[in-house]
């Protein structure tokens, strides 16, 4: 296998994946999206790290991966603790809430106008119904009634 | 320092200094009612220690081995060197001017330290002074133990009073002239604190202000004439010592010789530095003449000026009155303002080096009396009468001492001795008085308290017949000295004059004249008159025969305005004022005491001291004459023998008399005449004759329209209505010139004091305040304006970074992101680099 | 120097790789634009850019691998982008662990067997999971208007930009490195076990650096949450409210 090519596309597969990551942080405004996309950009760097690895022959790559999950792990319990309590505080997710935290007499950022709403945007993701449905037993169903 | 006359010296001004220590202590909460005792205590203690000394001073001149050792013959003086202020090593090249007597002035070559000892001197001159200093203090402080009592500050008073006794009695002992600028300055301030006493009262404060800021001016001077005696002489000591501080006369006698005999010095240390009036270089006469010598007496004389409040500084002194009256009797009246007199009598020989400073000496003093006299001849303020009187009697002195010979500032200081006298007598009186009648001072608002006040009335005359210079009583005999050692001063140039002259005749080559023959005779160092020329010898000799006249005619006002004073005051109908309420009384015995002894003082000090007039000795001259400034050199050169001058004594003791007995028919009685002189001099006569509008109404007047009517019936009305044209034309012309007239008639420039607070004003307080303003918008709006911007550059750019902090955590990353890529593009283009 | 630079900087942009970036992020920013048609349009460019940049790969020599690393490493971008841009954050959180599937293929690739493995575990089975619990939590409904919004404008360009530096400069001085063999270490057949021993031989001390930062993230984490909520009142006083 020709390791040089092998560097090169894994690299490129690393920034791609860091670049989008970062885009995503940038435009993004839910905090749990950004949070993602942070993970996100981590992993192009584990994908650079772990082809450096085995270009040179050396564990190191993979050690700094491991210890980019293990960190990711922590920072992900840190953050969405962050977030419920943000969440809790404002009842939004939405970073741009937080820009109370702007320097003073700074003009408050507003949203110019909210796409409409799509409605395969509200659904959630469901699964695919499996099996037989049982049959509802009325008698049973008038006796909970009662209890 | 185990000598007993330095402890002597230690002791004099240390008493005062712990008292005000001790007051400023403990008065406010601890003496309280109290706080007089201690400073009566410590100024008793210093007025013996100063007797002490004085008679120490005494014993020992009187024993001085006047062939002492070379060129040192006369004079007594002891210097007790304390401790180094200050030692600057080799702080100036002193450039050996040639001056005097060139072999001699080599001395003065080479590099000098800088050094300031704290030293104190004993001399005739100082023991004086000290003696008056103390004994009037003591006497004043034991007046205001009365006059103050129950005041807020009491304690205050007599910090202050400490602490200024402690000043002055260091001003007339230290020997240097660096300390006597610091100690000149000190009484400064305790005149300003004392002044200012009552600081709620706006006039005190003010007027402490005023005294503050004009002996500012004088100051100035005297510290320009400081630096310029030091780059001339190289040294700021009175007294000779050598580098190393030395001052024992024997080793620097020792020294002295060494360097004579043209041996160099072993070491630097042994060079001797002769003081600017230490005995080597009086004896010498090795100073410096012409400008520099003018300069530096002029600036010195400024000093004084503003010190003893000679025109055109003496504005201060009359608003010092502000101030409680023991302190005008104090400072304002015997000891502080005479300051000037001190120090210029200290530095006889500067002046003797400079006949026409000595000329101006004369010329400022006698202006300054007479105009003194003339504006206290119309004041109704009785301690402000007192001040103008003041001011004229220190002008006296200044005319004295401007005599330039040694009879002259005998008879400067003899005067500024006997005046302290009378006048602290006049001021505690006027201060009586002021008690008596509550604080109530102007004239017109009392009158005929002899009967209510018989002490205050009795010591009062005295001192005034004191002042006035009345036959036998202190102020005669001084003040006839004075005008004898002018008188003698004109008869000693024409004298010379005339002996030019007779020699010329006689076709004599020789110019240097009569002097010098007779000097180089007698064996003395020259007089000054013999480097005069003759156009010089002529314009002096006119000069001072005028301040002669003048202070003839000084010595009338003094008299006659002293008694207007008098008799306004205890003579006529019994006037008190309201404020006075019930409590119009004698005052007591704490202060009618002091009164007492002031005017036995006052009517014997002239007649103890100076007994010429019954051939018997100058007991005050001669003793002066031991300080080593007067006792050497050009100075003593002028000496003659201390005599009474019958027809000068005559004529100012009968002007005296006469101005009294004129004074007494004026004043006592309708004062008819007295009120007619005032309408004369405020030019009320002659109004009538150029007022427009009552040239105008001639024409109302019965004969002149008959006049007018019969010439119009000869068809002549033409004639008079024009004459009566022409007369109002004439009236228009001379309006101006009388409107002018009306506002400075004699009477109103006197009233006014001539005016100078306002041309002052005008001159001096009014631009300084435009510049001020000046000043203060530059200040406040470009200085200022410019600070600001400095600092809100800052401002501006942590506002444009401002707008950066967004709050948006999206932005915050596309910031980092941007940063990444500053970083990546260097590093892309270093890498092709 | 300058031409060097502009040589480079002409080299960089005729290159395939630089066209397929460009039209690649220009297909993100259509995806996340509001109209359906730009959305389409955005897929297929973002599709176009992804081959572009696959043309500009080098290839890698041998069959089975070069399928393989195509299938992960387009099933990676395209989940990622399509993590990036999707509306909800539920369906945002699957295609995160998507496109974790196609990372952890391409880590097997590498034959970095366990960290492959751990990826799936640890991040496609824990941290993901735990997004959606939270969201979960806070935001049950599952959509909300600033979802909709996306701040495309400037940021875009900037990130392309700074990608295209980045693989540049990593791709361009690649012919710098030299190889240092064949991987014979991170190949060996023992792999596990050399990792292991790797890891806690001589990284030992980071091994227990990291287990103290994963106990202080626990710790932390429940006290960030436990001083958020109000202590409740004691459960006897509430009753003795009640009656």
């Amino acid at each position: 296998m020709n390791e040089a090519a092998l560097l090169q596309n894994y690299l490129v597969v690393g920034g791609l994946l860091f670049g989008i990551g970062l885009l995503g942080f940038m435009v993004r405004r839910n905090m749990i999206v950004m949070f993602l996309c942070a993970e996100m950009m981590l992993q192009g760097v584990s994908v650079s790290a772990i082809a450096f690895g085995r270009y040179h022959n050396d564990w190191g790559g993979q050690m700094l991966v491991i210890f980019i999950i293990a960190v990711a792990a922590a920072e992900a319990g840190i953050a969405l603790a962050l977030i419920l309590m943000l969440y809790h505080k404002s009842g939004t997710l939405d970073m741009a809430f937080w820009q109370d935290m702007r320097e003073e007499g700074q003009p408050a950022f507003v949203d110019q106008g909210v796409p409409e709403e799509r409605a395969e945007d509200r659904v959630w993701p469901t699964l695919t119904p499996a099996g037989v449905e049982p049959a509802v037993d009325q008698e049973e169903q008038q006796h909970r009634s009662n209890v | 320092m185990d000598d007993s006359l330095s402890k002597l010296l230690i002791l004099i001004p240390a008493f005062p200094l712990a008292a005000a220590i001790i007051i400023a202590i403990t008065g406010p909460k601890l003496l309280k009612q109290w706080s007089h005792v201690p400073v009566i205590v410590a100024l008793v203690a210093s007025f013996i220690c100063s007797l002490g000394l004085l008679n120490e001073v005494r014993r020992r001149s009187a024993s001085v081995d006047r062939e002492h050792s070379g060129l040192v013959h006369a004079g007594f003086e002891h210097v007790v060197n304390l401790w180094t202020w200050a030692d600057i090593h080799e702080a100036y090249e002193l450039p050996g001017v040639s001056y005097g007597n060139s072999e001699i002035s080599i001395l003065d070559q080479g590099t000098r330290d800088f050094r300031i000892d704290i030293t104190l001197r004993a001399d005739a001159l100082t023991a004086i002074m000290l003696s008056m200093v103390t004994f009037i203090s003591t006497l004043v402080a034991i007046f205001g133990a009365g006059y103050m009592h129950g005041d807020r500050g009491y304690w205050r008073f007599f910090a202050y009073i400490g602490l200024f006794v402690f000043s002055m009695t260091m001003l007339v002992s230290v020997s240097n002239f660096i300390l006597l600028f610091v100690f000149w300055e000190a009484v400064g301030v305790c005149s300003y604190l004392l002044i200012g006493f009552w600081y709620e009262k706006p006039e005190a404060a003010a007027a402490g202000k005023k005294a503050f800021l004009v002996n500012r001016v004088g100051d100035f001077g005297f510290a320009l004439a400081l630096f310029l005696i030091w780059t001339t002489y190289g040294t700021l000591n009175y007294h000779d010592t050598r580098a190393d501080g030395e001052t024992d006369p024997v080793l620097v006698a020792q020294a002295m010789e060494t360097q004579l005999a043209g041996d160099a010095p072993g070491d630097n240390d042994s060079l001797v530095v002769r003081g600017v009036v230490g005995r080597w270089r009086v004896a010498a006469n090795d100073y410096a003449t012409g400008g520099v010598a003018l300069a530096i007496c002029l600036l010195l004389l400024l000093g004084a000026c503003g010190k003893s409040a000679q025109f055109p500084l003496h504005v201060w002194l009359p608003d010092a009155m502000e101030g409680p009256t023991p302190v005008s009797a104090l400072i304002h009246a015997a000891t502080m303002v005479t300051a000037g007199v001190y120090m210029v009598t200290r530095c006889t020989p500067l002046f003797m080096a400079s006949p026409e400073a000595q000329l101006t000496v004369a010329c400022v003093g006698a202006f300054t009396a007479l105009l003194a006299g003339l504006i206290a001849m119309t004041q109704y303020d009785l301690k402000r009468v007192l001040a103008y009187s003041t001011v004229s009697q220190l002008g006296y002195m200044f005319l004295a001492l401007g005599t330039g010979t040694v009879v002259g500032i005998s008879a400067g200081m003899f005067h500024l001795f006997t005046h302290a006298f009378f006048k602290a007598l006049l001021f505690l009186g006027a201060g009586s008085v002021m008690h008596a009648m509550g604080n109530v001072i102007d004239m017109r608002r009392f009158g005929g308290l002899r009967k209510l006040m018989p002490t205050t009335h009795a010591t009062f005359m005295i001192g005034c017949l004191a002042l006035a210079g009345f036959p036998l009583l202190s102020g005669f005999f001084s003040k006839d000295s004075i005008v004898a050692a002018v008188h003698d001063r004109v008869h000693t140039i024409e004298h010379e004059l005339d002996h030019r002259d007779s020699h010329e005749m006689h076709g004599a080559t020789v110019d240097s004249g009569h002097a010098q023959h007779e000097a180089a005779e007698e064996g003395k160092a020259g007089s000054p008159l013999a480097s005069w020329d003759h156009d010089q010898l002529h314009r002096f000799a006119v000069v001072y025969q005028w301040l002669y006249y003048s202070a003839m005619f000084t010595a009338f006002l003094t008299a006659f305005y002293t008694f207007r004073a008098f008799y306004m005051t205890f003579y006529g109908k019994e006037v008190i004022p309201h404020e006075a309420g019930h409590h119009a009384h004698e005052s007591p015995p704490m202060m009618a005491w002091p009164l007492m002894v002031l005017a036995v003082c006052a009517a014997l000090a002239g007649f103890s001291l100076d007994r010429t007039i019954i051939e018997g000795p100058n007991s005050f001259g001669t003793f002066l004459l031991q300080t080593p400034s007067l006792a050497d050199g050009a100075a003593a050169a002028t000496f003659e023998p201390f005599k009474f001058h019958k027809n000068v004594a005559g004529t100012s003791g009968a002007i005296a008399i006469v101005a009294i007995l004129l004074a007494t028919y004026m004043y006592l009685g309708h004062q008819r005449e007295i009120e007619w002189i005032r309408r004369l001099m405020d030019f009320e006569q002659f109004g009538k004759w150029f007022d427009v509008e009552s040239v105008s109404r001639w024409k109302e007047v019965a004969w002149v329209k008959q006049l007018h009517t019969a010439a119009q019936s000869v068809r002549l009305g033409w004639l008079t209505a024009g004459i009566g044209n022409v007369i109002l034309l004439l009236a228009l012309i001379a309006a101006t010139p009388f409107m002018l007239g009306h506002f400075v008639s004699p009477y109103k420039l006197s009233l006014g004091k001539f005016f100078i607070d306002e041309i002052y004003q005008l001159l001096i307080v009014l631009p300084l305040r435009g510049f001020a303003v000046v000043c203060y918008a530059i200040d406040r709006w470009i200085v200022d304006g410019f600070v600001n911007l400095v600092g809100r550059i800052p401002l501006l750019a942590g506002g444009l970074m401002r707008s950066l902090q967004m709050g948006l955590v999206q932005f915050y990353a596309l910031a980092m992101v941007l940063g990444v890529l500053v970083l990546l593009v260097a590093r892309a283009v270093l890498a092709a680099g | 120097m300058t031409a060097l630079l502009l040589a480079q900087t002409v080299l960089a942009i005729s290159s395939p790789m630089t066209w397929g970036i460009g039209v690649g992020t220009a297909g993100l920013a259509l995806r996340l634009a509001p109209q359906v048609a730009w959305q389409k349009l955005g897929l297929l460019l973002a599709l176009i850019g992804i081959a572009l940049i696959g043309v500009a790969l080098p290839p890698l020599g041998e069959a089975l691998p070069q399928v393989l690393f195509w299938l992960m490493a387009t099933l990676a971008v395209l989940a990622s982008g399509a993590a990036v841009t999707s509306r909800s954050p539920v369906y945002a959180a699957i295609w995160f662990a998507v496109s974790l599937l196609g990372t952890a293929g391409l880590f097997l690739l590498q034959g970095a067997q366990f960290l492959g493995i751990a990826t799936i575990v640890v991040y496609a089975g824990a941290i993901v999971v735990t997004f959606l619990f939270v969201l979960m939590l806070a935001q049950p409904e599952g959509h909300s208007p600033y979802d909709r919004i996306s701040w495309a404008g400037f940021a875009i360009p900037m990130a392309a930009i700074g990608v295209a530096l980045v693989i540049g400069m990593l791709v361009g001085s690649l012919p710098d490195f030299a190889p240092v063999g064949p991987p014979s270490e991170v190949l060996h057949e023992e792999h596990v076990a050399r990792l292991g021993g790797q890891l806690f031989a001589r990284h030992l001390v980071s091994v227990e650096v990291v287990g103290t930062i994963l106990l202080v993230a626990l710790v932390g984490a429940i006290a960030i949450v436990i001083q958020g909520n109000p202590r409740r009142k004691p459960l006897v006083q509430e009753s003795e409210a009640g009656r």
